[in-house]
């Protein structure tokens, strides 16, 4: 028996019944390609402002140093080791840190200083790429500093207001100079937006006389986003053979690892529930189709059809309305998703700022389309169509003949 | 800081010019406070001219500063740095208990906040709340003759100092030695709550100063580094000197 | 003829069509009520517990306070506001309070942090979180006495215990620099970091004389509400009361606007995600709807025939609609009974997954997960999806009336 054509037939007949199923079926299936791609977009825009804006994805240090952080404690050969570690196939950047006290017209405020290396710092984080108003630092500017939106705020100064640093210099005497404001960051996390003021590590040695070689922190990038964290730390740790501590944002933050998992978590549990409202529309509408025909299931099962042939053919019939179904549903899901990766949905109107666990969420959401988000739905889809389908045949399957037949 | 050193002026001062008459007495607590009160009184109201060198000596780095400075009565002081000359020009005004420091380089003044309190002062052992603190030691303290005699062949008497309930200092006690017979003082300890050593203030070089015998040479040393400490050196004293208030301005703190 | 009879009984000739589609209409109730009631409860919780860290559901404070926070700005009279404020419905208590900067010293280290002033008289474990987070010792015994409260990181990095001295530092009103003295009487912990390494209780009283503020003299004053529900409302009558004209009033959003943010995002998601799996059940019940009116064209017709007109057919697929719906959402009540009661009651415990110190908006989460429904949210509910299923039922009701008799009579 000719299960496929049968099959076709039997969906076409009742185009009407067929075609609600579908849409039910495809309209499930695109909302959750496009909840899947939102989340993933959502998920891996926190996890870019982690790593890619601020902490990458291993950091090396001094050890001690993070406890109790102190100019002296240096990497000292932070220059050789970085150009090594690029040698690897890793991006990598130096940076220098110190603390004091930052004063506009108005008022002052502790502040840490975070120097970069404008040559490098590109290549490991995005943070030029997120600014607010104004520019990033340029070279040659010996003076421009990049400030964080609330520090702005509480400075009570914009683009080109004077800003004057006093600290103290690594040989004991006092740290004094004035910055002009260039630029002004987006949210990133708490603690740099109220209290960070980012300038090139040239800059920064000069202000605290700091030795011409060494740094506090060496921030490094995996080139390839898909090699495992573990092991690229490994990696670099054998790179690294002194004395130092090499760590993993995961390490280094674990309680934002631990959301970003439990975040998808999340995503399933939605795509569960989702899911189990979806089943009982099939359920509903495969029993009907079924029990509606089952004076002719009797009639096959008379004519000598086994019961293992007619739940072949219900599931046959299952199956060409779900890949239809998910053919429509990963059209639909697929375009829209596409669209909100471009543009994003805006949810400034609702928050301007909103950080979890201290980290800045973006306001704009973007998706973020995958082989996952895409696919995952519709693995889903089959598995519930095929469950839900599954009473209504095996009870049409396993009755008697006559039964059937005389069934009304 | 520069209380510290308006303290130890007046302190010499008055018993420099008074008699070793308690030289022999055993403990008598009017007699303590009465010699505390009346240092406190004494350096109230004078006036003061000195130029001191200041060389601090830390694991990182050993850098060396001089410095003059102003004082009328307790409430007003002005110092400023003469060497290196990359911070000539730096002063820091104490008016009251307004604290503001003209920084030359920038061209600005600034005034002192809690933000900046945590920093060492100029780099030194010495915090800006050393600087602030206002501690008058008959007020913050309640003082004794713990000790009279013999010690390191040398007769001191050695007094020591409990902060009272209400005082705003961190110090769990004091203990302050002088020579018995000039009552010039040897070394001041600064103990924490539970009495552990916290940091040592010793005084040596005594010689002919401002018209008096005084130390000359005054080292803190923390108990946790025993190797850095923080010197100085006093190389000029006058006082009651003329001076007058509007030395003690905002205006003042930029010129010269 | 009893439509009404007839709908219902329309309804168990098919029994198993029914019961399915009345079970989908149940379980859209069950991930409403549980959807929306944990937002209910976890977004009250939040906001309370964002109003117990300091500024209450609604602030009263000096004008530019809230932006750039300083001892020169402060409230006059307030024994006066806050008289009035008790007065005021639905508030539950206010406390008066001064915050600031200062830095805290011990003989080995001096830390940056900030203090709350309070009186102990007004505060107490309900409106206050750190008095609930108290580990060691307890709030000072009176408002002027000398004792502090210090987050236990604070009391480790200064090196102290319980009655040793802390000398903290800060500015007075009119920005001079002042020291006073205090003792550690209490040590709180909760949970988070920041706050437990940088943040201190005092005795109003204590600190009023030593920033030189007068007796009702303070940085602001926090409302506690019963409801936080009303904060709005109430904020926009405070403003305009001539009272607190001087002052600026405002509302937990605009003192903790991260807190805000996040909570209106999870909520249209939330929303979002609601509205979602209402559209599949109404799809559900659409397509049943319109099976049974499809498969029944024979018998319509010879209704019609017999002189039933297409309004009263409407009418009587539409009371189909009507009691599917009533049966939906009475299964669906008696299910989530139960589910509620231990969602509300006990609740699921999610700290294996969230673990301690995570902040949603800066203000510490609660890692047990519950439900808890208010009357608005229960009610549109039902509505809601009762709303939904006769509109469902609308269409294929419509459909009913439109098969001219003699063409259905000729299909078999």
């Amino acid at each position: 028996m000719n299960f496929a054509k049968l099959a076709a037939r039997n969906v076409y007949r009742n185009s009407h019944r067929s075609l609600v199923t579908v849409a039910a079926m495809a309209f499930a299936c695109a909302m959750m390609i496009v909840f899947s791609s939102l989340m993933e977009g959502v998920i891996a825009g926190s996890e870019r402002n982690v790593v890619a804006m601020n902490t990458g994805d291993i950091q090396i240090h001094q050890q001690m140093y993070r406890d109790d952080p102190d100019i002296y404690k240096m990497i000292e050969t932070s220059t050789q080791l970085s150009e090594n570690i690029r040698q690897a196939g890793f991006f990598a950047a130096e940076r220098l840190f110190t603390f004091g006290l930052m004063a506009s017209d108005d008022s002052s405020s502790g502040v840490q200083l975070r120097g970069v290396d404008l040559s490098y710092e590109s290549t490991v984080t995005e943070i030029y790429q997120h600014i607010l108003q104004g520019n990033w630092l340029e070279n040659g500017d010996t003076h421009g500093v990049v400030i964080g939106k609330k520090l702005a705020r509480l400075l009570d100064v914009s683009l080109g207001d004077e800003l004057i640093f006093v600290g103290q210099t690594a040989d004991g005497y006092m740290a004094n100079d004035s910055f002009r404001v260039r630029g002004i960051l987006k949210s990133i996390a708490s603690d740099i937006d109220s209290a960070s003021v980012f300038m090139s590590n040239g800059m920064l040695r000069e202000l605290i006389s700091l030795p011409e070689q060494g740094a506090h922190q060496i921030v490094i990038m995996r080139s390839d986003r898909k090699q495992d964290l573990a092991e690229a730390t490994k990696k670099i740790k054998m790179l690294v053979k002194q004395d130092l501590e090499v760590m993993s944002w995961r390490q280094l933050m674990p309680v934002i690892s631990r959301f970003l998992e439990t975040a998808q978590v999340q995503t399933l549990i939605m795509l569960l529930f989702t899911y189990i409202a979806v089943a009982s529309v099939v359920l509903n509408a495969m029993l009907m189709s079924v029990f509606e025909r089952i004076h002719e299931f009797g009639i096959m099962k008379a004519i000598g059809v086994s019961p293992w042939q007619i739940i072949r053919l219900v599931y046959a019939e299952t199956l060409i309305q779900t890949v239809v179904a998910s053919i429509l549903g990963l059209i639909l899901g697929i375009s829209l998703s596409w669209y909100l990766q471009q543009y994003g949905l805006d949810m400034t109107s609702l928050a301007d700022g909103m950080t979890f666990a201290g980290i800045a969420l973006d306001p704009v959401w973007h998706a973020e389309l995958s082989v996952n988000s895409s696919l995952v739905p519709i693995g889903f889809l089959f598995v519930m169509a095929a469950i839900a389908v599954l009473y209504p045949a095996v009870k049409v399957a396993l009755m008697r003949p006559l039964e059937a037949i005389h069934h009304q | 800081m520069f209380r510290l050193l308006i303290f130890l002026f007046g302190f010499l001062a008055f018993i420099t010019s008074t008699n070793a008459i308690y030289a022999e007495d055993v403990i008598n607590d009017d007699r303590v406070t009465l010699l505390l009160s009346e240092v406190d009184d004494l350096w109230r109201g004078e006036s003061s001219y000195a130029v001191t060198s200041m060389q601090v000596k830390t694991e990182h780095y050993t850098r060396t500063m001089r410095m003059e400075g102003w004082s009328k009565g307790k409430e007003k002081t002005l110092f400023k740095i003469i060497e290196p000359l990359r911070e000539k020009g730096t002063a820091t005004l104490k008016s009251g208990n307004h604290i503001y420091t003209y920084l030359p380089k920038t061209d600005r003044t600034i005034k002192l906040t809690t933000g900046m309190m945590m920093g060492a002062w100029m780099g030194s052992h010495l915090t800006n709340d050393d600087l602030v603190k206002e501690a008058r030691l008959e007020e913050d303290y309640d003082a004794t003759i713990s000790f009279e005699g013999e010690r390191d062949g040398q007769n001191i008497i050695e007094f020591t100092l409990v902060p009272k309930l209400d005082a705003a200092v961190v110090w769990g006690k004091l203990t302050l030695t002088i020579l018995a017979e000039s009552h010039i003082p040897v070394v001041e300890h600064y103990f924490d709550e539970d009495f552990v050593l916290a940091r040592t203030i010793s005084f040596s070089e005594i010689k002919s100063l401002g018209g008096r015998e005084r130390p000359t040479v005054l080292r803190v040393v923390p108990a946790d580094k025993p190797d850095e400490y923080t010197e100085f050196v006093y190389e000029q004293l006058e006082l009651n000197i003329e001076v007058s208030d509007r030395l003690f301005t905002l205006s003042s703190l930029k010129k010269r | 003829m009893n439509l009404n009879v007839l709908a219902w009984r329309n309804l168990w000739r098919h029994k198993r069509r029914t019961l399915i589609t009345a079970s989908s209409i149940a379980f859209g109730v069950l991930l409403a009520v549980t959807f929306t009631g944990a937002g209910d409860y976890f977004y009250t919780r939040m906001i309370d517990a964002g109003a117990n860290m300091g500024m209450g559901h609604i602030t009263l404070a000096a004008p530019d306070f809230n932006r750039a926070p300083s001892s020169k700005k402060y409230l006059q009279q307030s024994e006066q506001l806050q008289q009035q404020i008790t007065h005021m419905a639905d508030v539950k208590s206010s406390m008066a309070r001064i915050q600031g900067q200062a830095m805290f010293a011990s003989a080995h280290k001096s830390i940056g942090g900030m203090f709350f002033a309070v009186d102990p008289e007004q505060e107490n474990a309900d409106n206050n979180l750190f008095i609930k987070a108290m580990v060691e010792g307890g709030m000072p015994a009176t408002v002027s006495d000398k004792t502090v409260v210090l987050g236990v990181d604070l009391a480790r990095k200064l090196k102290l215990t319980m009655g040793k001295k802390v000398v903290y530092t800060t500015t007075d009103k009119q920005g001079d620099i002042v020291s006073a003295i205090a003792r550690v009487g209490g040590l709180f912990q909760t949970g988070s970091n920041e706050i437990d390494g940088a943040v201190a209780l005092l005795p109003l009283h204590s600190v009023q004389k030593v920033l030189g503020y007068q007796q009702d003299e303070v940085s602001v004053i926090a409302v506690i509400l019963h409801d936080q529900r009303h904060s709005h409302q109430l904020r926009d009558e405070m403003q305009m009361m001539s009272s607190f004209s001087h002052t600026e009033v405002l509302n937990w959003q605009q003192t903790q606007p991260d807190l805000a943010g996040m909570i209106a995002v999870d909520k249209s998601s939330n929303y979002i995600s609601q509205l979602l799996i209402a559209l599949l059940v109404a799809a559900g019940i659409l397509n049943t709807m319109l099976m049974s009116v499809l498969e029944r064209k024979r018998e319509f017709g010879v209704m019609m025939a017999l002189g039933l007109s297409p309004q009263r057919l409407f009418l009587l697929v539409m009371l189909e609609s009507f009691w599917l719906a009533v049966l939906g959402l009475i299964i669906g009540t008696i299910v989530t009974i139960p589910w509620y009661l231990f969602m509300s009651q006990t609740g699921i415990d999610m700290s294996a997954a969230y673990g301690d110190g995570f902040s949603f908006g800066g203000v510490l989460l609660d890692t047990v997960f519950k439900i808890r429904l208010f009357e608005e949210s229960v009610m549109a509910i039902l509505i809601g999806l009762f709303t939904l299923a006769l509109l469902s039922g609308a269409y294929p009701a419509w459909r009913a009336g439109q098969v001219p008799p003699v063409e259905s009579l000729k299909t078999i």
